[in-house]
């Protein structure tokens, strides 16, 4: 013999519902996204004054929206009906068909947004990579995960991803970075005097971050008609990313100027691309011909 | 640091540090009996490492040859003093030897490098900062065996130290704090300044007296010290700053001591200005071009610093300001500028 969950919807008990009820959830729903908006606010702003410790406060931000959220949920719930187990058995039986069909995608970012709350492949403060966006995450909702890219473009970006695509994080929650730095100089020109220049450019810069922990690399790579040397070193604060690969190139060039170091002669020989590109593409371990390190 | 005479200050520094004068001491008459190890005294700014050299000096005035370095060193001529020298040489600032700019460690290498070949007893004396910046760019440790970090003063110490200067009940504490004494916490007005807004507000703050329990009654003289030496986080020669600024003499009154607030909000440009003057803890200003110019427009940063109380002038030589210097290094180990 099977049970059978019997429900008579004509039973549910849904509660009166007037004028009141629609006013008090408008103002539930009003006061869940001011909640939402200030504290979030708020805890960007305690973030800024938490130095090394800003993505830890930022973290709390998507899961007090799921909190918020959550209990913003089950108020308008029990505004409108009063279910019994049975009522609720079967309700959720029924939305989950009803998300099966219409709503997947939302009920897979969704999901995607809580994994990411509590798996934190990446939080809030982070630098990813994403379905080929590059950029700060400035915001992880319940069905999107927004990032600012060096341009100060904003990418909106599904939660699904984190199910079916890698998700590439250059921090993985702190506030240092590795940063490569790739200097490109002609191969007649003094490379070990290049690899000192840099190296000192890198070690005295303003945004650099060594220890012992995260060391500084200098590595030299031979290529048919020019030489790369490459700084591996973390910055202090991701957030100065590029002004860091900026200042050491161009106190370096001003070195390298003085010290009689010439980019490579002929332009059609350069990489075309350079920089982030090449970390990425698994250039990092070819044969390199010497190194420099902490 | 006091410029008084010798035998004052010998004895300052043998109530401060006495463990690390019997280290020194050991290492200076176990010479050329075994292998000798240089050693380097680690300390922060103002923090007693000129009283240490001092007492050294005045127990060993033939034995060793005192080196100092006053400012960057921007010339070899040291070396050649280095191969005269006696067998033990005492060499003070050592920071000095590097400078934060492209080719900077030239000085610093060749020091290193003569160390490396002698056999000499080097005991030399870095920055805190300086030190730690060195050690994980240069790993200089390597050539100093032995370190010795000088130590925090404690309250009771610090007040032996600083009423030693005057006759029994010359100096009168008051403490005229308008809450009461010996709760476990007073509420003190606070100004901060929130986000978006120009001006400071006050506002009411809770501070917890640690050590103050109910029906114990802390003496003004305690209490008073306890604050100098919360402000100045253990740092005796900052203490003696403080004292001797807000010394009404003969009268030290609590009221008079500054709050403890710190809030700085700098560029990244003057962050690294402030934390190349408390590397170097004096720099004039050519030096100051040489490491950071064109980068960054020195006279305005600096003009910015002294206007926020962070920095002082003296002689053509910059410094954090003693009352500052707490304030200044916690900012800096936050934001990573220090490591």
């Amino acid at each position: 013999m099977v049970n059978e969950i019997q429900v008579d919807w004509t039973d549910l008990p849904i509660k009166d519902i007037d004028i009141g009820t629609f006013l008090y959830i408008a103002y539930l729903l009003i006061a869940a996204y001011i909640a939402v908006r200030v504290l979030s606010w708020v805890l960007m702003k305690l973030s800024e004054r938490a130095g090394v410790y800003r993505i830890s406060v930022t973290m709390a931000i998507p899961l007090l929206k799921i909190t918020i959220y959550t209990i913003t949920l089950y108020l308008f719930v029990t505004a409108l009906i009063e279910p019994s187990l049975s009522q609720l058995v079967a309700f959720a039986g029924l939305f989950g068909a009803a998300l099966g069909f219409g709503l997947k995608d939302i009920f897979a970012d969704v999901i995607g947004g809580l994994v990411i709350i509590f798996e934190r492949p990446y939080q809030i403060g982070d630098k990813i990579t994403a379905q080929n966006h590059y950029g700060e995450v400035i915001d992880i909702g319940l069905r999107s995960t927004r990032i600012r890219t060096p341009d100060d473009s904003i990418v909106t970006i599904p939660n699904y991803i984190v199910f079916g695509e890698s998700v590439e994080s250059a921090n993985a929650g702190k506030t240092e970075m590795m940063v490569v730095i790739d200097l490109y100089i002609d191969s007649e020109s003094d490379a070990e005097l290049a690899m000192n220049i840099l190296k000192d450019a890198v070690v005295t810069s303003k945004f650099a971050y060594i220890t012992e922990k995260l060391p500084y690399t200098i590595l030299l790579d031979d290529f048919p008609f020019y030489k790369r040397v490459r700084a591996r070193v973390y910055v202090n604060e991701l957030r100065y990313e590029f002004e860091f690969m900026s200042e050491v190139t161009r106190r370096s060039w001003m070195a390298y100027s003085r010290a009689g170091i010439r980019p490579p002669q002929v332009q059609r020989v350069l990489p075309e691309k350079a920089g982030r590109d090449e970390r990425t593409d698994g250039s990092l371990n070819r044969s390199n011909s010497g190194n420099l390190s902490s | 640091m006091p410029d008084g005479p010798q035998e004052s200050a010998g004895s300052i520094a043998a109530s401060l540090f006495q463990n690390e004068l019997e280290t020194i001491t050991a290492a200076i008459e176990s010479y050329g009996k075994k292998t000798h190890e240089n050693i380097a005294i680690i300390a922060d700014p103002f923090a007693g490492q000129q009283l240490v050299i001092e007492e050294i000096k005045r127990r060993y005035p033939d034995t060793i040859s005192y080196l100092p370095f006053f400012s960057v060193v921007t010339g070899k001529d040291f070396i050649p003093n280095l191969y005269t020298a006696k067998d033990v040489v005492v060499m003070e600032r050592c920071h000095f030897l590097a400078l934060r700019k492209i080719g900077g460690f030239v000085m610093l290498d060749e020091f290193l490098d003569f160390i490396s070949s002698s056999e000499k007893l080097f005991i030399t004396t870095w920055n805190s900062y300086s030190w730690s910046y060195l050690n994980a760019v240069k790993r200089i440790e390597g050539f100093f065996p032995e370190i010795i970090r000088l130590p925090k003063i404690d309250d009771m110490t610090l007040k032996q130290l600083i009423l030693s200067r005057y006759e029994n009940n010359e100096i009168e504490c008051i403490d005229d704090r308008e809450v009461e004494k010996n709760s476990g916490f007073e509420v003190i007005k606070r100004q901060v300044t929130l986000p978006f807004t120009s001006a400071p507000i006050t506002i009411p703050w809770i501070t917890f007296n640690v050590g103050a329990t109910k029906g114990e009654e802390v003496k003004a003289e305690d209490a008073v010290f306890r604050r100098i030496n919360t402000l100045a986080d253990g740092n005796y020669g900052v203490a003696q700053r403080i004292w001797d600024r807000y010394l009404e003499y003969p009268t030290m009154k609590m009221s008079n001591l500054p709050d403890r607030p710190c809030a700085l909000d700098l560029s990244i440009n003057e962050e690294f200005l402030l934390n190349i003057i408390l590397s170097m803890e004096s720099i004039q200003l050519v030096d100051l071009v040489e490491i950071a110019s064109p980068e960054i427009n020195i006279d305005q940063n600096l003009h910015r610093l002294i206007k926020q109380d962070l920095v002082e002038e003296e002689k053509g030589y910059y410094r954090i300001k003693p009352e500052a210097l707490n304030c200044v290094c916690n900012y800096l180990k936050r934001i990573r500028m220090v490591w």
